[in-house]
């Protein structure tokens, strides 16, 4: 019997998937739950593993297609069995009547217009659509019943034109990719949503060093296996956050939202913007599963292999460029989390203790807050409490 | 309409129709008028008002009430070398005379080879509003502009109702010109020098950057009222006569609706299968990538005329219900 492949959802809201590739050509035997084929939402790019034993026959989605989801792109027979030949009606995949396999299935681009022909769209909104090269996939219709209109289109390329970078330059536009859209979708959001204000405060990071040396003594493992600073810093946010609800809610238009887990969100830079990988439940999770954890996370980001689950339910953010050797900065909250803590590169500086010039290993922490949320003597009393765990960090590592 | 003198006079659309058959009368020796009460009584309009004491009664024939014979004998007079003016007095009677001009009239040129031709006009009238029942105030133009070999005229100013009047009686084909009862004493500008205007080119009556109302004449000036309402709300509407609807000149209707992206076809002619819906097709073919919205058309209501003024009024679009769906066209209501 033959079981359709359709484009999944992977997301609440997502409309289309973007099919990056097919693991298995047409015809190849495949094995319940081996990767048949990679598809790229909003967040991430996933595997999707197929749901039967069989072989992949009656593909009908190219690489690089963007389909709208629920949408049978291909199907696994058995041996000998032809897919179904119509399968954009809603039969169930039971009852569907086995025909010929269409050898014709390459038809580039008709998934993708057939998904905009569904959305109403007046024909000159559609001929400037393609003259402009606006995608309409982007476009909310003002129309009488969300028509895509004319006025629509043109205040679409408008808007693109005054975007693009200098005169003399447009031809060297480098197209957004989905990491790319959503990075510049989402802060935008942010900044000129949620209202931000920052709190700074120098910490002294000589007892974070010590602690590091010391669990990678123990932990005697290779280099790449070691615990990083961020680890620790992952391990003690988390584990101070409870103390500070605030920290660790969002804001609804109904209230705050104090969130009972802390999940732990790093910020990775890959390849076309940064992504933010969730550990969940950090708070309970030890140092050495933070470890593991994070650099599994940073790899798959890094290959632009990252799950979706694990890109969602974060409850607060730390991103570190203290190895790229920034003193200090300020984040950009990612919604719908009140905060974000920004840490800077420890260095040896002069600091004054006890009326003596001393030189001390320093660290700049930075914390984006959003005010809807807390206000500024919640994020400092966080602050502190962080700092004074920062000072003794092995009370915070059991 | 070319730029007119500033001392041009201004006379009634029924004095222009008169002006047009005496002009073509003392020119052409060929053309007579034959119908119901055209001679002293003028037609109960008075369009005809003094032409039998200028031409007599040999050249303003009074008939019998028979408009499938006196129609008839038109076509066979115009097949022998006359060029009659045969007058309907109301255009629901063209029924009667259906035979005549679709089956013979818009045939014989066709039939003979070339042999014959049928240069004949036959002068009706369409338009409700008069307070004249069922079966006096239809308009029926939809039924000939159907038929391939007859030309339908219908002016909608004096200025257009002279000049397009010229050019029918001197076109040797069967020519229907329709003329709108209620616009009998419209007055407009009219040089007293001679002029034609031929058939098939539209005129635009108002220029307009965001909405075509495609008017016919009793519905021109309607639109042109909407018109004024619709600059008070700072929408630009662009009005444009067919003046014919066969020769119809599809490239003015359909450039214009290129321009505004947006169009509401107007004809007092039944709203179903008629002349509105033939004009929206044209330009729904022909501006389709153009189009910002529906084609929308406007017409009498689908029901026999009443009899009652609250309800036949009701029967007609007005201009503010062309204004209306115009600002909805526009997004703007």
């Amino acid at each position: 019997m033959a079981i359709s492949v359709v484009m999944p959802a992977l997301e609440l809201t997502q409309e289309t998937g973007k099919l990056v590739s097919w693991r298995k050509k047409e015809g190849e035997a495949v094995v319940k739950g081996e990767t048949l084929l990679e598809v790229e939402t909003d967040k991430a790019v996933v595997e999707v593993e197929a749901l039967a034993n069989g072989f992949l026959a009656g593909v009908k989605a190219q690489e690089g297609d963007v389909i709208p989801v629920g949408r049978t792109i291909a199907w696994i027979v058995e041996k000998g069995e032809a897919p179904p030949e119509e399968s954009s009606r809603e039969i169930p995949a039971a009852s569907a009547p086995a025909k010929i396999a269409r050898q014709n299935a390459a038809n580039p681009g008709a998934s993708a217009s057939e998904s905009s022909s569904k959305a109403k769209i007046s024909p000159k909104a559609r001929r400037l659509a393609s003259e402009l090269n606006v995608n309409l996939a982007s476009i909310r219709g003002s129309g009488p019943g969300g028509e895509i209109l004319a006025s629509d289109i043109e205040s679409a390329a408008k808007s693109a034109a005054s975007l693009a970078a200098s005169p003399t330059d447009h031809e060297n536009i480098e197209k957004l990719t989905a990491v790319g859209r959503l990075m510049a979708e989402r802060t935008a959001q942010s900044w000129t949503t949620v209202p931000h204000f920052f709190l700074v405060r120098e910490v002294d990071a000589g007892a974070l060093n010590d602690a590091r040396e010391k669990l990678n003594a123990v932990a005697g493992t290779s280099a790449s296996a070691k615990i990083t600073h961020t680890d620790l810093l992952i391990a003690i946010v988390s584990r101070i956050l409870p103390h500070h609800p605030r920290m660790n809610a969002s804001y609804t238009p109904e209230g705050i939202r104090l969130h009972a887990e802390v999940n732990m969100a790093v910020a990775i830079a890959v390849n076309d913007g940064v992504i933010a990988a969730v550990i969940p439940n950090a708070n309970a999770a030890s140092i050495a599963e933070i470890a593991t954890q994070r650099r599994d996370l940073a790899d798959r980001a890094k290959a632009g292999k990252s799950r979706t689950q694990e890109l969602a339910g974060a409850t607060f953010t730390i991103s570190n460029l203290g190895m790229i050797q920034i003193d200090s900065f300020t984040a950009i909250i990612p919604p719908p989390q009140a905060g974000i803590l920004a840490v800077g590169a420890i260095a040896d500086r002069v600091v004054a203790i006890a009326g003596k010039p001393t030189v001390r290993s320093m660290m700049t922490l930075t914390l984006s807050c959003d005010h809807r949320v807390v206000d500024g003597a919640h994020g400092a009393r966080f602050l502190d409490d962080l700092a004074k765990a920062i000072a003794q960090p092995q009370r915070h590592l059991g | 309409m070319p730029e007119v003198q500033s001392q041009v006079r201004e006379i009634t659309f029924a004095e222009a129709v008169r002006e047009a058959l005496a002009e073509e009368m003392r020119r052409d020796p060929r053309v007579f008028i034959m119908g119901e009460d055209v001679a002293e009584a003028g037609t109960p309009f008075k369009v005809l008002s003094g032409l039998v004491e200028e031409f007599g009664t040999s050249r303003v024939v009074d008939t019998p009430i028979s408009e499938a014979g006196f129609t008839g004998v038109g076509v066979g007079a115009a097949m022998t070398g006359l060029r009659p003016v045969v007058d309907i007095m109301f255009g629901d009677f063209i029924t009667l005379t259906m035979d005549q001009m679709v089956n013979q009239a818009a045939k014989v040129h066709y039939m003979s080879g070339g042999k014959w031709k049928v240069p004949m006009v036959m002068r009706t009238t369409l338009g409700a509003a008069r307070r004249s029942a069922a079966q006096h105030s239809q308009s029926l133009h939809a039924w000939f502009s159907h038929v391939p070999g007859l030309k339908v005229v219908m002016p909608s100013t004096p200025y257009d109702a002279k000049g397009l009047l010229k050019t029918a009686i001197r076109d040797d084909n069967p020519v229907i010109f329709f003329e709108d009862k209620m616009s009998y004493k419209l007055k407009g500008p009219v040089p007293s020098e001679e002029y034609t205007i031929p058939l098939g080119v539209a005129d635009i009556k108002r220029e307009g950057s965001d909405i075509t109302l495609v008017g016919t004449s009793s519905m021109v000036q309607l639109a042109l009222e909407a018109a004024a309402l619709l600059e008070e709300a700072d929408v630009s509407a662009e009005v444009v006569d067919p003046r014919t609807t066969w020769p119809l000149d599809e490239h003015t209707l359909i450039e214009s609706v290129k321009k505004t992206s947006r169009a509401i076809v107007m004809d007092e002619g039944y709203g179903r299968y008629g002349v509105a819906a033939e004009l929206a097709a044209t330009i729904a073919e022909g501006a389709f990538h153009y189009l910002d919205g529906p084609v929308q058309r406007m017409g009498a209501m689908h029901v026999p005329i009443p009899f009652s003024p609250p309800l036949e009024d009701a029967t007609l679009p007005t201009a503010n219900m062309i204004f209306e769906a115009a600002m909805k066209l526009c997004g703007r209501s």
